[in-house]
This record gives structure tokens, sequence and C-alpha cells, in this order.
């Protein structure tokens, strides 16, 4: 239908408009979600480190080894923690969850670092690893890795979702535009079909009978005008009294 | 934290079951809700009518089932014969038991309903470092109701010493014991240089930490070590742990396991050429490890010839012991198995064990403290009857003593090595080993 090409440019726009807008949503909304997720996962686990630290304490200062296995164990069972250690202050391995062993990467590592730091271990992952001294050092540092797998898996769920949930109202945004651009576009088709009807058989009186003439909006208005102009033909006055859209 | 729902559904089960307990109350292992009123207990322990109830939570299931079931069937064996004979001061001994498959949190579940709702006197035959380690703060959560446990299936330290010593009684050597042993019988024919392959739990840290301190005073550090995860079966492989510790060069490897793991990296430590001797502690569950290296091979003498495993009972097949001749004749006698209700695997018990001997010293030792108690069976009583156990003769060839300062009962290691397919004492490491 021709008058549609008038709405052409109409629906681009409102088209660009929602890209746009889901665009820059979804790219706010994985900015947000990875840098505040990531740094949510690195409090905890500083926190958790830090909890360890201090709860060892007493543990270490008894030489309970295996109270100390015992605390280390329940916090590894934490979602994204995936392993933990601790080191006494001359480096030695007193308690961790490595299986088959300790990985040659963090044995090598600086065991009194406290300071993030991203491993790439063979065979099990990449991780951020955070440490909390304990007794201010002097009784060994605890390490915590969290799981970076695990981190980009949740982080990649949450903002699929949100991108899902934009990309529907998207859908949902251009069809309604299509439909309302259409139900505009519909009386001016037949405006136009009356016109032509009016221009090419001016035959006044069943061109009269059209319903287009009894609308109360700009179209009626449109449509009335030309069928006067049709039967008096063009008056500068008589236009200039037309009703202004 | 139990909900009001729980509550009642365990109450209502309860009520069901108990007529179930008595009818199998012969046995000495049954489930029962004997008349109890909470609220008469006054920290001196609940009023079960005739009977002195004991908790137990243990491994009845997972690759860990055999020594649950090994130390439950000794010690059913003798309470079985107190029973028969009239219980102790009138009252008989009944067992409350859960499985729970040698993880903590189900072991806290189960001690928790021991606690609260079965209102047992005590609790008993617990297994596994991870579970008792996980259930000690609750001991010291209610001190105030004076519930110990006596006689864990484990020599790890947290029962032994501050803050959680004061909860329990040892019967058992320690680990530290163990590997200390172990540690020097190596070192004094010259082999330094020793590896530790463990459980990446508290028990597996328990024994590295116990051959750490035994290798200090030798001036000797821990050669390499290596780990597995609890629940492995003797089916996975341990292929990558044997690599490891071959990488450390070891002259012997102490294992901190239980039995499938240890079979299995005892097994793949011979296929892939770490042929040194490989220890292992008295919690390992000798008779099923043996069982799983040997049955349906032809050549499992090659799998066997280096090992040699710590005990902390005496050989079952010591005759000359009075405890052990009492131990078979019971055993022979009740042949006790785990209640149906708690079988979720198959499992064929041995004859004898050192686990079922075990539990039948525990069992023996408890009957006789709880005699101790005369008139009604009350727990604020219950150290002090502990504590006036002194030079008691349990038949073992070590008297047993205890006291506020000692916790412990036996303090002997035995050392065993397979022959003839089966585990005998061994009195010459030189000859065995150098």
């Amino acid at each position: 239908m021709k008058i549609q090409k008038l709405f052409q440019r109409t629906r681009f726009g409102i088209f660009a408009i929602f890209g746009g807008i889901v665009l820059s949503t979804s790219a706010l909304c994985l900015y947000t979600v990875d840098t505040q997720l990531s740094a949510e996962y690195e409090i905890n686990s500083k926190n958790i480190a830090k909890t360890v630290a201090d709860s060892s304490v007493d543990i270490l200062l008894n030489r309970d080894m295996a109270t100390l296995q015992s605390l280390v164990d329940q916090f590894v069972e934490i979602q994204g923690i995936r392993y933990i250690y601790i080191t006494s202050e001359t480096g030695e391995y007193l308690a961790h969850t490595f299986v088959p062993g300790i990985p040659g990467e963090i044995l090598e590592s600086d065991h009194r670092s406290t300071e993030p730091v991203e491993r790439e271990l063979p065979g099990l992952g990449n991780f951020v690893e955070v440490g909390s001294p304990i007794l201010a050092g002097v009784a060994g540092t605890v390490h915590v890795g969290m799981d970076l797998d695990v981190v980009s898996l949740k982080i990649t769920r949450a903002i699929g979702q949100q991108v899902y949930l934009v990309s529907i109202i998207l859908v949902i945004g251009v069809l309604a535009s299509i439909w309302l651009v259409n139900l505009a576009a519909k009386p001016l088709g037949e405006l136009l079909a009356y016109a032509v009807e009016l221009a090419r058989d001016h035959d006044e009186e069943s061109a009269s009978h059209r319903e287009v003439l009894n609308r109360d909006d700009e179209v009626g208005h449109l449509a009335r005008l030309f069928l006067y102009v049709a039967r008096n033909g063009p008056k500068p006055e008589t236009l200039e009294a037309a009703p202004q859209s | 934290m139990l909900t009001r729902k729980e509550l009642i559904r365990y109450g209502l089960a309860a009520a069901v079951l108990a007529p179930w307990g008595r009818a199998l109350g012969g046995t000495g292992n049954y489930f029962l809700q004997a008349g109890t009123d909470p609220a008469d207990t006054d920290s001196g322990g609940p009023r079960h009518e005739g009977e002195i109830v004991l908790g137990v939570s243990a491994a009845f299931s997972g690759p860990s089932r055999g020594l649950g079931t090994e130390l439950y069937r000794g010690a059913s064996a003798y309470f079985s014969r107190i029973n028969e004979n009239g219980g102790i001061n009138g009252r008989r001994i009944a067992l409350k038991m859960y499985d729970d498959g040698y993880q903590p949190d189900p072991c806290v579940e189960n001690t928790m309903k021991l606690m609260l709702e079965d209102q047992v006197f005590l609790l008993f035959g617990y297994v596994g470092t991870p579970t008792v380690t996980r259930v000690l703060p609750l001991l010291k959560k209610f001190q105030d109701e004076n519930i110990f446990m006596f006689f864990p299936f484990t020599g790890a330290q947290p029962q032994r010493q501050p803050p959680y010593g004061d909860f329990a009684f040892n019967l058992r050597a320690s680990y530290a014991q163990e590997t200390a042993g172990l540690v020097n019988n190596f070192v004094s024919i010259g082999k330094e240089r020793v590896a530790v392959f463990y459980q990446a739990d508290a028990y597996g840290r328990s024994g590295w930490a116990g051959v750490r301190a035994a290798l200090g005073p030798h001036g000797l550090r821990i050669a390499g070590e290596a780990t597995y995860s609890r629940g492995a079966n003797y089916t996975g492989t341990m292929r990558r742990q044997v690599e490891i510790l071959k990488a450390s060069s070891p002259d012997a490897v102490i294992c901190i396991g239980a039995y499938a793991a240890c079979a299995a990296f005892a097994r793949d430590a011979v296929d892939f050429g770490l042929e040194v001797p490989i220890a292992n502690l008295s919690f390992v569950g000798s008779e099923n490890m043996l069982k799983l290296l040997t049955e349906g091979r032809e050549d499992s003498e090659a799998y066997t010839r280096l090992l040699v495993n710590s005990q902390v009972v005496p050989s079952y097949e010591d005759l000359s012991l009075p405890a052990v001749r009492e131990y078979r004749d019971l055993l022979d006698q009740y042949d006790p198995q785990v209640p149906p209700e708690l079988i979720k695997e198959e499992y064929a018990p041995f004859p004898y064990s050192f686990g079922s001997l075990e539990g039948f010293l525990n069992a023996k030792l408890l009957a006789e403290i709880i005699r101790r108690l005369e008139g009604e069976a009350d727990r604020a009583r219950l150290e002090q009857a502990v504590f006036s156990v002194k030079d008691f003769d349990l038949g073992v060839g070590e008297r047993v003593s205890f006291g506020p300062n000692r916790r412990q009962g036996l303090q002997t290691v035995y050392y065993t090595v397979v022959e003839d397919g089966r585990f005998v004492p061994l009195h010459d490491w030189q000859a065995k080993f150098a």
C-alpha cells in the first residue's frame, strides 16, 4: 500500500530507538553486573579469608591441625570458593583442600602475599586468589581461591536474563509500533482512495456516501474539504476557512 | 535447628517404630522410645525405663561402611551377652543407631536427634575424624547436659585436647602415637624419606600432623605428599598420587585413609613402580583392604608384601589373651548383624576383625563404667565413674586407667604385615623391610 511508505521512516526510527535502548541497556548491565558481581565475590573471598584467619589463631597455637583442616573444609563448601590453603610464617603448608596435591604454581608463589592475584591452574581452572594474614602475619597466612569460571557463569547468566527481558520488550515494542502505525495509516489510505475516486469519477453523489466523510478527525475534515472543492471548485477564502489539522 | 514439623514427624515415626524396637530387644541393637520424659532430665540424663540408651552415628553406608559395621558387630556381641544376663544394675543396654555414611553433616544431624529427641544417655561408637570433629562443638554447647562421647573410632587429637577433650573418652591409642611408631621404626631401619598419602580432610590432616611431628625430632621433614577425596572407591585410579609421591623418591609411604582408597593406592603404587613399604593406620580397616587387594588375584602377594599396618588392638589371632578368646566366643555365638533398616548396600562382615575387636573392647569397658554408676544411671556421675577406673584389666595385656588428665585408656600400638593372606604381627622391621 503506497500510503505505508509515509511511515517507513517512522518504523525504522522506532526500531532504531528500541535497538539503541536494548544495546545500551545490555552494555550497561554487562558492565554493572560484571564489575559488581566480581567485586562482591572478591569481597566475600576476602571476608572468608579474614574469618578463617581470625578463627585459626587459637587452633594454630594449639597445633590442632585436624580442627584447622575441618575449619577450612567447611568454608570451601561455599559456592564459588574452590580452594583454601594456610601457610605458616615459614611457608609450610599447614592445611589445604587440593587433590591430588598442591599445584606447582602455588608452591612457587609468595606465601606471605595477601594481594588479589589471578591464577590459571592446569586441570583446575581460573581463579582469583586473595589472602589474609593470621595474627598480623606472624602465625601465617590464609589464602582463598575464588573460581572465576563459576563467577563468569553467574555473570553470563545474570546478563542473559537481563538481555532476554529487554529483547522481549523490544519485540513487543516494535510489534506495537507497527500496529499503531498501521492504525494511523488505514484512514489515510481510505482518504487517498476517496480522493482518487473523487478525482477520477467526479461522481459526487456516490462519493458523498463514503464513510470517510463521517469521520470526526483530520481525515474526515480533509475528505469533506476534497468533496467541497470537487463540488464548488477551489476558493481561496474557503480553503483558508478549512479546519486546521 | 529442627522445625516443629520435623519434630512432629520424628515423634510420629518413633511412636510407630517403638513396638518393633521392643520386639527386637534380644539382640541389643534395636530402635526404641522407652517412655522418656524430657522434663525429667535435670542434667542427670533421661529416664528410659529399664534401659540405658546409647546413641550411635556411624558409617553403615558408602565406601567406608565396613568400618561402622565391624565396630558395631564387636560392641553388639558384648552388649548382647550383658542383656542376656539381665543388663547392668537391672537395666538393659540399647543402641539407638543412625547412619552418617562417614559424612560430617549427616553426623551432626544424627547427633542432634540423638541428644534432643532420643534423649540418649551417652554417645558411643562414632566412626571417623571428620565426623567427630564436627560433633565435638555440640558436646560443648550442651555441656550442662553432661553428654559425653565414649570411645570414638578415631585417633585424632581434637577429642584428646582442649577445648573439647573434656567431653570425650578414648580407648584406642592416638594417630600421633601410631604415626610416631611407624616413623620411628622406618627411621630406625634407614628409611628416612617418608612421604604421606592422605585423605583431604581432618582425618588425613591429623595423620599428616602426626608424621610431621614424629619426623621433627629426627631432623627430617615429610619427603612428599599427595591427597585424595573422602569417599574414593577402589575402582578409581590413584595413578596421579603415585606419580606425585614417586617424584619425591620416598623410602616409605604412610597412608592416612580408609580401606577403599588405600587399597587403590597400594595397587597403583605397585602397578606404576613405587616399590616401597606402604604403611596404613588402624582406621584403614585392614581386613577390608586386604580383601580388595587379594580377591580374584593370583598375584596378590605382589600387592601386599610391602604393606605394614599399625593397629591399636592386639591380633584377634592371639588366643593367649583372655579378651580375644571372649571376643571370639561372643562373636561366634551372636554373629550380630547391622539392623536391616540401616543397610543400603551389601556388606559381608568378617568372622573376626581388628575393627570388631575394638568395638568389643569399647563395649566391655563402657559396661564396666556403667556398672560403677550403681543405682540410678546418672549422667552427672558418669565422669566420676570413668575416673574410678584404675588399672582395670580389659584382658589385652595392658591395664586401663582414667583420670582428669588421662582420658585415653590404651597406649599400645601394634604392627602387622600380610603373610599367607592375613595380617600377622610384625616383630622384625629390619628383616622385613631393610
